[in-house]
């Protein structure tokens, strides 16, 4: 019963889902500061890259993990001083981000008399249990069976949405996306909070990096990651800019990826829908998406911080 | 605290010679920025770059190389100039770019040897245009009509027009893949009525007609009554809207030229150097580096010529540095830090820094609170 297509899809979609996870409620929460930041794409295969190098350095998966944080929450450094600090376009600054990204982690996997390209990763993420309630059916796989980081995920996801709504740093960091100027004669310290939530996501970003480096591709290539960093600004909206609502979205992306390998073990007629037309699918599913959720004055109704990539001048309070 | 910081002030209108100056400092600033990556990985950054500006500018088929290569940016600079200068951000160059290349080379498959050249290739050429601005639309109407914005949907449409182009070639036996090759699949040749004529080396005419739309693009936008309220929407859309200005049927004008723009550049692309819808020759992120043309050239489309020329530079050097063993990536790395610095610095372009001048302590304790 475990291995039917239904079960095996389910859990791959949850597998494939997990980066998307981390890198959209870190977009969410460096959002919800007012801030957009398009070099998702860029951060993650920065961290795709440094945290596969901190593993095969030194075998542990933590330091792996932890260095891409960092890396990620360094690399998004640039777009925070650029957007917060310089004010110019944040839309420009984000691209910058991910081009410089996409070259340096390309460029750092290859460079060196012994690079990293295609090297095997020293340690993997890998099923914390593979018998015992893991073979119950359909639950054991789906809800037992999975990495770590998968888990990691809900709790992340369930963390960020409790500290979003429910805290006061929550409460300062939704009044700085939504009218930094009133956020600021409140009292809060409308810069501060945009680095510091910039940073975050953009070390949740790594860390979603290094899912796919540690765990889903664990052999250095290229582009490891696909267009996941791009889906996630996607997924932002999808998920409404609710991080727990994250989870869900990111899931029917990661079966929206999976569907095609899926098809192709059902035989025909199935299989013989081309992969290259498949592969379509979540980049269809996202305009859809975006079509559906955000015509007319729906995007604010769905909860789209109305600062969001406007530059603010504390000067002109 | 505050006494001591500097302070920042609107500069108005910047002289011409810091708007040039600062452009290049962003280059030199990249430049110096991977001369530390390749030094942290064992390369002498100067006989790196070295290197590159020999195989770019040192010799007359390296010049015609570089040029080949910066016809595409230059268009696709066009198109993210145009565009960013009233706001519309067409982040899917991309995409329109592969679909201005599968419009042209199907033009150019259907037509055949039939016609002559001189008929054959305006066709072509024009139905790369059509194609990309076509693919524009998907994102335009949406955004024009019900705010749908277009970041988000130009951006997804890249993706799905690569995969278009690969369904292309990889996964059928359209008109579009070579019947004759059937070991690996690959685009059938543009019959030659169709290809562009070339004039020095390898280099075509597609690098005449990307230096004459900038300056049609220069002429539309700084010389035309269009152009004019084409700035005012860019400015203000409120001012826009008072003075009578129809707003959407501007920004959906903008966006359908940025497409017109970026499927020239594929057609052009197709039509020259590449000569068949290739995967391998296309999917290079040149729209993606028209943003990193447009940014630098301050959005003046005739500034996009010399930077493109620069870029495409770049990428031509990018190959030839495998022979000396340095990854080639890291001309997608000093473009993105060209971007990064060129962005930053239009800070300094639309601001002034001074030293705060010694004030009465009245106002100093103003500036506190």
């Amino acid at each position: 019963m475990n291995d039917t297509q239904l079960v095996l899809t389910i859990f791959a979609a949850m597998s494939l889902g997990t980066p998307l996870i981390f890198a959209t409620v870190g977009e969410i929460i460096t959002e919800r500061a007012g801030i957009l930041n398009l070099g998702v794409q860029g951060i993650m295969l920065v961290g795709a890259v440094s945290g596969f190098w901190a593993t095969f350095e030194t075998g542990s998966l933590i330091l792996g993990v932890v260095v891409a944080m960092i890396a990620g929450a360094v690399f998004s450094l640039i777009h925070a001083f650029a957007s917060i600090t310089l004010r110019v376009s944040q839309i420009v600054s984000g691209l910058a981000l991910t081009l410089f990204g996409t070259g340096l982690a390309s460029f750092l996997g290859k460079a060196g008399s012994d690079p990293l390209v295609g090297e095997p990763a020293r340690e993997t993420f890998d099923p914390m249990l593979t018998s015992g309630i893991a073979d119950w059916p359909v639950i054991g796989p789906l809800v037992f069976g999975h990495d770590i980081m998968v888990y990691v995920a809900w709790v992340v996801a369930g963390a960020a949405s409790y500290y979003v709504f429910h805290t006061r740093m929550g409460l300062s960091l939704r009044a700085v996306g939504e009218d930094p100027a009133s956020a600021e004669s409140a009292g809060v310290n409308v810069a501060w909070v945009r680095y510091a939530h910039v940073m975050a996501g953009g070390a949740l970003a790594g860390l979603g990096g290094a899912y796919f480096s540690l765990a889903l591709v664990p052999t250095w290539q290229d582009d490891p990651i696909g267009a996941a960093g791009w889906i996630a600004i996607a997924l932002v909206i999808l998920a409404s800019w609710r991080p727990w609502r994250a989870v869900f979205a990111a899931y029917l992306f990661g079966a929206a990826t999976r569907i095609q390998f899926t098809l192709q073990t059902l035989g025909e007629p199935w299989s013989d829908i081309p992969s290259t037309i498949l592969a379509m699918l979540p980049f269809v599913l996202a305009i859809v998406a975006m079509l559906a959720l955000t015509s007319g004055k729906r995007a604010r109704l769905l909860g789209a911080p109305a600062a969001l990539a406007i530059p603010y001048f504390r000067e002109q309070r | 605290m505050t006494a001591r910081r500097l302070i920042v002030e609107p500069r108005g209108l910047a002289s011409i010679q810091l708007t040039l100056l600062i452009p290049l400092l962003a280059v030199f600033a990249a430049l110096i920025v991977g001369g530390v990556f390749l030094a942290l990985t064992g390369d002498n950054p100067f006989s790196v770059y070295r290197h590159m500006v020999d195989t770019a500018f040192g010799s007359s088929r390296g010049l015609s190389e570089t040029l080949i290569s910066a016809t595409p940016l230059i268009l696709t600079g066009l198109a993210a100039a145009v565009a960013f200068k009233m706001l519309v951000w067409n982040i899917g160059a991309e995409g329109q770019f592969l679909l201005g290349a599968i419009f042209s080379s199907g033009m150019a498959i259907a037509m055949g040897d039939g016609a002559p050249a001189v008929v054959v290739v305006p066709v072509v050429v024009i139905a790369g245009g059509i194609g990309g601005a076509l693919w524009a639309s998907i994102s335009a109407i949406p955004r024009v009509y019900l705010g749908v914005n277009e970041i988000i949907t130009t951006l997804m449409l890249n993706f799905i027009a690569l995969n278009l182009m690969n369904y292309l070639i990889f996964g059928s036996s359209s008109p579009w893949r070579d019947p004759a090759v059937s070991t690996f699949p690959s685009g059938r040749p543009i019959p030659d009525s169709g290809r562009l004529p070339e004039f020095f080396n390898r280099l075509d005419i597609g690098f005449i007609i990307a230096a004459v739309l900038a300056l049609v693009a220069w002429f539309l936008i700084g010389k035309t009554r269009w152009g004019f309220e084409v700035q005012v929407v860019g400015d203000s859309p409120d001012t826009a809207r008072y003075a009578g200005i129809g707003v959407p049927r501007k920004i959906l004008g903008v966006f359908l030229l940025s497409g017109l723009f970026a499927g020239l550049a594929g057609g052009l692309y197709v039509a020259g150097p590449v000569g068949a819808l290739d995967p391998r020759s296309l999917d290079l992120g040149l729209g993606f580096t028209g943003i990193i043309v447009a940014a630098l050239a301050r959005l003046n489309p005739v500034a996009v010529i010399p930077v493109g020329i620069l870029m495409g530079a770049l990428n031509n050097s990018g190959p030839s540095l495998q022979s000396i063993g340095v990854p080639p990536e890291i001309v997608i790395m000093l473009q993105g830090a060209i971007l990064i610095f060129a962005v930053g610095g239009e800070f300094f372009i639309a601001n002034r820094l001074r030293r705060p001048e010694k004030a009465p302590a009245g106002v100093a304790g103003l500036e506190a609170a």
